[in-house]
């Protein structure tokens, strides 16, 4: 531009200042949108770009009824209520309302915590219902505000509680399903970015947008059924009244299968009320975290061990003389006066133990249990039955209890002897319950299971999970329709009365002491009864285990448990509506 | 012929005698700049109004501004923007030299009722913040009087300063400093002191004193003036407890976003956010997000800032560009005028205007504190733009009487020559005839 201003004229020196002026305009907004871009887009970013979590819905658990999956765990969405004590304008009127709507929900001395103004954020009620949050709404309060979330909800109450578990203030599965497929109930939270404007209204501008949508955790179907399970859980607590026992367990399973139709332990406690729970051990499941010494039910898989390897049979003979002796120790039988040459179904059905020592010696050379016979008896009880190691059933906190091998100092002779007739070892109740579906059902090891399947988010379309790895000929077909037969004979020796006619069932009796502080105690017994029914030897459809115990009592497994499995045994047949055959 | 001489021509009175100026075509650069400012402001207003309408609505509830309402009334503003800038082309300038100082009481006489309707709380002055800036005109929109005084003062002290000029007294501390120094003192009175508003204040002194220096006062007086000035402006910055906030502020740096909400803070550091977030291409038409809400004053004084983030360090620098060709032109347009007045008129649009560039650009980069200044011939509102306009519709009037050639200051005009070459004198002799 040819400006024609004269040299030394002011008009000239304006020109010049201003072209001065500009050129450091130019330089500095260099400076702000070249050189320091990234510094501006950072803060523009951090007060534009609003992130908001979208919350994964939990998901809900459901149980059998039948065939048919119903809702056994559910969630509600609750609200959290928060006054904010420098805007609110009357106290009084927020705190009558609050505790007139939500009762033992609204927080205590709620004049004081409203009397805080110098905080902005003050619980005023929690777990508030949906229609309990719309009739504070309908007052109007200034000041006070509504958090949403979401609860469980427990429409059976106590039904099935260890099996469940809780969800803790944090939304943390803890204990039972719940804690052991948290992740899997838990789902994934989505995230929506947006560039929002300064009301946090988002805005379709740029290219930072995301909106990644929730996953919702699954939805699980138990294997659990309802009605058995609630039948379980009367039959435990009436038989445990019969006995005065404090302790009971009680599980069922479907020995074809693994699959965990009832879990009941006694006391127990609400799901949706833990946090009341005084003692929190009722939140352990006794049947899979508590292991103890089972005693005589594991008589049968010494037998099934014994007829596996042909050192005996139903009809093989020995002479009792109700003491053995190995090394060092004599062992004695609990039940006295079976003496003389008896067969091994005899010393099935009263129990003897000296009959699964000698079981124990024809595994070694005939009078001695060497270390081939204690190789063969660990094989039996551990790597093949699995005794002594987790099952790996999809609830927390399973225990893995204690067998004790050859190998070690203290596996010997007198160890093996006494586990034998199941002392000496530490094992849960699942674990038996498996090893002993094994034995019964044909030689097939199924690993138990309480997860039958996942439920599509409307809860409409079920999908069944896919079946556990099972391992097959763990003892052989034959050595299964045997022992099958003298667990059969055992029961029908003594309790033919109480069953069902035209049934095929089988049970063995378990009392076992108490160990504390490492040494048995006298005047404490565990009674345990581990037993099976159905139509026929050949179509089992249930094993049933019933525990219970009681401080400084000596229960026992043929007065105390075995009434308790009778009683569910009668039930589950015409629950299940099994045809008579025998 | 005398007849059709007169209309199209201008008796000047120089030391070299008396010439008539013929007046030629005008020049159309100044239209041209100011146009595409304008348009580009336009564009702007039609780009955020949206976001604007949204805002406000959200804020007041209610639905009232449609998002074509910012763009419409800024077509309407630049119409009646346009409309005065025709009218002060056209209408001789020797009417508004006449009426000079007509013009300046009825601007004093307007801030003087605004001061008294504010004072008594009167409906049609509208206040905020305890400073009364506006006459509400209702369905008119409302009106800045102060931007009337400006005009007023410019018209009238170019005539003051031309006379005592031309009595050789321009440093005259008597007869020309002290009289002109009251005027200016009641001046910024009403401005600063009662309507508080900084921006057009200074805008007013920078105006002047574009005008004294192209009047040619002393090195000497001239510097005793800057010195007055800025003492002048420490005082007021001291006897006005948000002007130091405002200066602190601007010490600071940015930090509003994490400490509080200093409200001068908040907004330089928006702009600055805005401005710098654009980078070098900035981030396209309608995708300002600063203009959402973040960013205060978003479509008034801050829209060097919505337009550093739209357009990036290239638009910026191209309004820049225009800003300064224009001004360059009204520096040109004054070199050549060959009467006076009309200098000194042109110098006062150039101080005028480039005051309110220089000041809402420096404030809206962090260069000087804020001053809440538009940024003239781009930011929504009609007062500034009409007053802007029609000072510069006379600069264009002006335009068409420059005198092409070297001065001398001896004998005034030595070599007549054509503007565009075509040989044609632009002046005559007082005494010959002037050719039509």
């Amino acid at each position: 531009m040819q400006l024609d201003l004269r040299k030394g004229s002011r008009l000239r020196l304006l020109a010049i200042l201003l072209a001065v002026i500009m050129a450091i305009f130019v330089v500095r907004l260099f400076y702000l949108q070249v050189v320091q871009h990234e510094y501006y887009v950072g803060l523009a970013n951090k007060e534009q770009l609003k992130q908001l979590v979208i919350p994964a819905q939990r998901g809900e658990i459901y149980a059998l009824d039948g065939n048919r999956p119903v809702k056994l765990v559910l969630n509600e969405t609750v609200y959290t209520v928060f006054a904010d004590p420098k805007v609110i304008e009357d106290p009084d009127k927020i705190i009558d309302t609050i505790q007139q709507v939500a009762g033992g929900n609204a927080r205590p001395k709620l004049d004081e915590l409203l009397a805080k103004k110098e905080t902005r954020y003050q619980i005023i009620a929690t777990k508030v219902t949906q229609k309990q949050a719309e009739l504070i709404k309908k007052e109007k309060l200034k000041g006070v505000g509504f958090q949403k979330g979401s609860q469980r909800v427990y429409p059976e109450g106590q039904l099935a509680a260890q099996t469940l578990g809780f969800v803790d203030g944090e939304g943390n599965g803890k204990y039972g399903i719940e804690g052991a497929l948290n992740d899997r109930l838990l789902g994934k939270d989505g995230l929506l970015q947006s560039v929002t404007d300064i009301s946090n209204v988002p805005l379709t501008i740029g290219d930072k947008n995301i909106n990644k949508p929730a996953q919702n955790g699954d939805n699980l179907v138990l294997t659990i059924d309802r009605n058995i399970q609630s039948y379980t859980e009367r039959a435990l607590a009436e038989g445990m009244k019969k006995s005065g026992a404090t302790h009971g367990s009680a599980m069922i399973v479907d020995p074809n299968s693994g699959k965990v139709m009832a879990m009941a332990n006694l006391p127990t406690y609400n799901p949706g009320e833990f946090g009341k729970v005084a003692d929190i051990s009722v939140f352990n499941n006794g049947t899979i975290s508590s292991p103890y010494e089972p005693g005589s039910d594991i008589k049968t898989l010494t037998v099934a061990a014994g007829l596996d390897r042909g050192v005996i049979r139903p009809d093989s003979t020995y002479n009792n003389t109700d003491s053995i002796k190995v090394e060092d120790r004599t062992i004695g039988n609990a039940t006295k006066g079976q003496t003389g040459v008896i067969t091994m179904q005899h010393a099935l059905n009263y129990s003897l133990n000296t009959g699964m020592v000698t079981i124990a010696q024809r595994l070694g050379d005939g009078t001695r249990i060497t270390r081939a016979a204690r190789d063969t008896i660990y094989e039996y009880f551990h790597d093949k039955l699995r005794l002594g190691e987790r099952t790996g059933i999809e609830l927390a906190n399973e225990a893995k209890g204690t067998i004790i091998p050859p190998t070690d100092v203290d596996g010997g002779a007198v160890r093996y002897s006494n586990m034998a007739f199941g002392q000496g070892m530490d094992v849960t109740m699942v674990q038996v319950c498996a090893a002993f579906s094994t034995i019964i059902n044909g030689g097939t090891y199924y690993q138990p299971t309480v997860v039958a399947g996942t439920m599509d988010n409307n809860g409409a379309r079920f999908t069944p999970a896919t079946a556990k790895p099972s391992q097959q000929n763990v003892i052989s077909h034959g050595t299964s329709e045997t022992v099958r037969e003298m667990i059969h004979q055992a029961r029908v020796a003594f309790h033919a009365a109480q069953d069902k006619a035209g049934y095929y069932t089988g049970g063995k009796t378990g009392t076992s002491q108490t160990l504390r502080d490492g040494k048995y105690v006298d005047n404490e017994t565990v009674g345990t009864y581990l037993g099976f029914g159905g139509s026929s030897a050949r179509e089992l459809k249930y094993v049933i285990m019933v525990q219970v115990s009681g401080e400084n009592m000596n229960l026992e497994g043929g007065k105390h448990a075995m009434p308790i499995f009778t009683d569910i045994s009668n039930w589950l047949i015409d629950y299940m509506k099994l045809q008579p055959k025998g | 012929m005398i007849e059709t001489a007169r209309r199209f021509s201008t008796k000047v009175k120089s030391a070299a005698g008396e010439f008539v100026v013929r007046r030629h075509r005008p020049d159309y650069q100044i239209v041209l700049y100011m146009g595409l400012l304008m348009l580009l402001g336009l564009i702007i207003m039609y780009a955020i109004g949206p976001q604007r309408a949204n805002v406000l609505n959200n804020a007041y509830n209610t639905d009232y501004y449609t998002s074509t309402y910012f763009f419409i009334k800024q077509t309407v503003s630049l119409l009646v923007a346009l409309g005065a800038f025709v009218a002060m082309a056209l209408i001789p300038y020797t009417l508004i030299k006449k009426h000079a100082a007509k013009i300046l009481i009825i601007g004093f006489a307007a801030c003087a009722i605004l001061a008294f309707a504010g004072w008594v709380g009167l409906g049609i002055a509208q206040c905020s913040l305890g400073a009364c800036r506006w006459f509400d005109l209702g369905a008119f929109g409302s009106i800045q009087p102060a931007e009337l005084l400006k005009f007023g003062l410019m018209v009238f002290t170019a005539g003051f300063l031309g006379m005592r000029i031309k009595q050789g007294l321009i440093n005259d501390l008597h007869r020309t400093l002290i009289p002109l120094g009251v005027l200016v003192l009641v001046a910024v009175i009403f401005v600063i002191g009662i309507q508080k508003d900084m921006g057009t204040g200074i805008a007013m002194l920078a105006l002047l004193a574009s005008m004294m220096a192209v009047g040619g006062v002393s090195k000497k007086v001239g510097g005793a003036l800057v010195l007055m000035g800025v003492l002048l402006g420490i005082l007021l910055i001291i006897i006005a407890p948000h002007r130091v906030e405002r200066v602190m502020t601007f010490l600071a740096g940015d930090n509003a976003v994490t400490q509080g909400y200093d409200d001068a803070n908040y907004h330089i550091t928006h702009a600055k956010i805005a401005i710098g977030s654009g980078g070098l291409l900035g981030v396209g038409i309608g995708n300002s997000v600063q203009a959402t809400g973040y960013l205060p004053e978003a479509i008034n004084d801050s829209v060097f800032a919505i337009m550093g983030e739209t357009f990036g360090f290239v638009g910026l620098v191209v309004i820049l560009l225009l800003f300064t060709a224009l001004l360059l032109r009204l520096l040109k347009v004054a070199e050549h005028l060959p009467d006076i007045w009309m200098k000194l008129v042109v110098a006062g649009v150039f101080g005028w205007l480039a005051a309110h560039v220089i000041l809402n650009v420096a404030a809206m980069i962090g260069v000087f504190p804020l001053t809440g200044i538009t940024l003239p011939l781009l930011s929504f509102g009609g007062t500034s733009m009409l007053f802007i306009a029609g000072a510069l519709g006379i600069a264009f009037q002006l335009s068409r009487y420059t005198v092409h050639g070297s001065l001398n200051k001896e004998t005034g005009y030595e070599s007549p020559s054509s503007r565009r070459g075509l040989g044609r004198p632009r002046y005559a002799s007082g005494r010959g005839t002037p050719r039509a």
